[in-house]
């Protein structure tokens, strides 16, 4: 049987294309639509920047365009990668093997809100915040915040199975989708919940195809209509930052207050001294600390105040259980605003001399239980010292864990480690050793017991081929549901390493 | 209401907060000048400065908006500094 690989779009493609969408401008072949839909912010092989640009972009309307698109693909074996807002911090949304780009940002319609049985109805094209906008004057809201909530959208969210700076008390972006329309592989159009209601939240019947439709990187279909929860709008936020003179101490708080059972509890922040060191060198909006400050605790709450008010005095007593200072109101009122839109972190870090340099962000992240968090730090951040002193080209902007679970925030984490890659000095000798970087702390991530990536994807070198290890005996289950969904493998071919689910094919 | 005067709008000496970083204005950390020599400094009159500081309050006000009615707070002051 054959698979797509790296497409050869032609004039006839396009013309079907363009019979599809009935519309010549929503067929994009140009070259500057196609640069403009090849990467996201994750560090990306700039030098190679021809290698993973679409073929041409394609932005359709409606679920039956996109299904048109897809039994187009599998005729002719064309790869179709799915992207939204292209803010991924793994490269779910970047082509690998080029084809047929399909862009989902027009369809962006807000359709039934029902204040009911609390449900919204909107195309994969929408952004949280403006969809938050419009349903603030119902006394209600769509509690999935991500770092870029300004700036992502829906179908995204739901194709990287997003997390939620809010999960420790409104769930993920999983627990936030009550029911999908999906267009599978093959271009059938279906209607994925829990068992077979659109706004039914639990259910027994048959499989649960919701789970396996979240966080799928785009290889299993391309949502094109999504129902999510309404939660009731909180009435009262509550944020707190507490200051640690070393990180002993913070990790020991970070515990309390994620065990604390406040039912308020939205998520508790770990920030390493990396971290604060990079902040106190290259953060334009830092607020000056003297030295003792070497690890801080972030804590915030949602829900009405009659519960907050007193959860918050729990929540300070907590704080200073074991050391901790309070950072004061300005810091944890500003700094907490300030986690809903961290795309506007600086983007400048320092050569091994100290000098300024532009640089790009990457955060790698893994999904990691509390007791192994101070090892895991030591560990990341020496491979990433071994790589900046040899390189040059990297620094290590710190860690911070947070909170991972849903609804029950008191034992995995969100952890992260950021890194500065100055990008311009990539070639394929420094793009190498980056992914080679990228392997050494997946790897120990895996040497502790966790999962490699909390929420970004493993998509790429460097991850990717360390997916088949992390799921072990599950492996073959994973490739059996790939082949049967997507025989032709059409759909962001070449993630995940899930072209083993081809490779035993006669 | 402020008064745009031309002789306000340099911006005033820098003040060292440690190694790596000046102070020119309160909560704007600047790199420190010798450390910016592989990439040139923008210079920006105190006005511009001024704006994008207030920008920033406003936005995070705006922000808090979005996720409830009010923010409680401690009411308390920084104990570190």
């Amino acid at each position: 049987m054959s698979v797509a690989f790296k497409s050869a779009v032609d004039d006839h493609v396009l013309d079907e294309l363009r019979a599809i969408v009935g519309d010549d401008d929503r067929v994009l072949g140009n070259l500057s639509s196609r640069v403009n839909r090849t990467r996201v912010p994750a560090p990306f092989p700039v030098h190679r920047w021809a290698d993973h640009m679409p073929d041409v972009a394609v932005l359709p309307r409606t679920a039956q365009e996109v299904s048109e698109i897809v039994k187009l693909a599998n005729r002719l074996r064309i790869p179709v990668v799915p992207r939204a807002g292209g803010t991924g911090l793994a490269d779910g949304a970047v082509p690998l093997r080029g084809g047929i780009l399909v862009d989902v940002k027009l369809m962006n319609r807000i359709g039934e809100i029902d204040l009911v049985d609390r449900t919204v109805t909107v195309g994969p094209g929408i952004n949280m915040l403006k969809l938050n906008e419009e349903l603030k004057r119902h006394g209600v809201f769509y509690p999935d915040d991500p770092a870029s909530y300004p700036c992502s959208l829906v179908g995204g969210r739901i194709g990287a199975g997003g997390w939620s700076l809010l999960g420790a008390r409104f769930g993920h972006t999983r627990e936030n989708v009550v029911s999908m329309e999906v267009v599978l592989p093959t271009g059938e159009i279906a209607q994925i919940g829990d068992g077979g209601g659109r706004k039914l939240r639990k259910s027994s019947t048959a499989l649960n195809l919701k789970q396996l439709f979240t966080g799928h990187q785009g290889t299993l279909g391309i949502c094109t209509e999504a129902t999510l929860e309404l939660a009731p709008r909180p009435e009262t936020e509550f944020a707190a930052f507490f200051a640690f003179d070393e990180y002993a101490k913070a990790w020991e708080t970070t515990g309390r207050l994620a065990k604390s059972g406040l039912a308020t509890l939205a998520g508790v922040v770990l920030f390493d001294e990396w971290k604060i060191a990079y902040l106190r060198r290259d953060d334009e909006a830092y607020i000056e600390q003297p030295p003792s400050v070497r690890a801080v605790v972030a804590v915030a709450m949602y829900g009405r105040r009659v519960e907050v008010e007193p959860a918050s005095r729990v929540v300070m007593a907590l704080g200073r259980s074991a050391g901790g200072k309070y950072l004061g109101d300005e810091i944890s009122a500003g700094d907490w605003a300030s986690r809903h839109d961290r795309y506007a972190i600086p983007l400048h870090g320092r050569s091994v001399e100290g000098q300024a340099v532009p640089m790009s962000w990457h955060c790698e992240d893994a999904a990691l239980n509390y007791s192994v968090l101070p090892q895991v730090r030591e560990q990341w951040h020496a491979i990433v010292a071994r790589y900046r002193e040899r390189y040059g080209i990297f620094d290590d902007w710190g860690m911070f864990a947070y909170t991972n679970g849903p609804y029950k925030p008191w034992a995995d984490y969100l952890v992260e480690i950021d890194v500065g890659i100055w990008e311009q000095k990539l070639d394929e000798e420094n793009w190498a050793a980056w992914v080679a970087c990228k392997r050494e702390i997946a790897e120990v991530t895996l040497a502790h017991g966790g999962s490699i990536t909390a929420c970004h994807g493993a998509t790429r070198a460097g991850d990717a081929e360390l997916v088949p290890a992390e799921m072990g005996s599950a492996w073959p289950v994973v490739k059996a549901i790939k082949r049967a969904l997507d025989p032709n493998n059409v759909m962001n071919p070449g993630k995940q390493s899930l072209d083993e689910a081809y490779e035993d094919e006669t | 209401m402020s008064i745009f005067r031309l002789g306000d709008q340099t911006p005033p000496e820098a003040r060292r907060v440690n190694d790596a970083v000046v102070m020119r204005f309160e909560h704007v950390y600047e790199v420190e000048p010798s450390l910016m020599e592989l990439t040139g400094q923008q210079h920006l009159p105190a006005w511009d400065t001024r704006r994008i500081v207030d920008s920033r309050l406003d936005h995070l006000a705006w922000m808090h908006d979005h996720f409830a009615d009010e923010v409680l707070l401690a009411g308390e002051e920084s104990e570190t500094t």
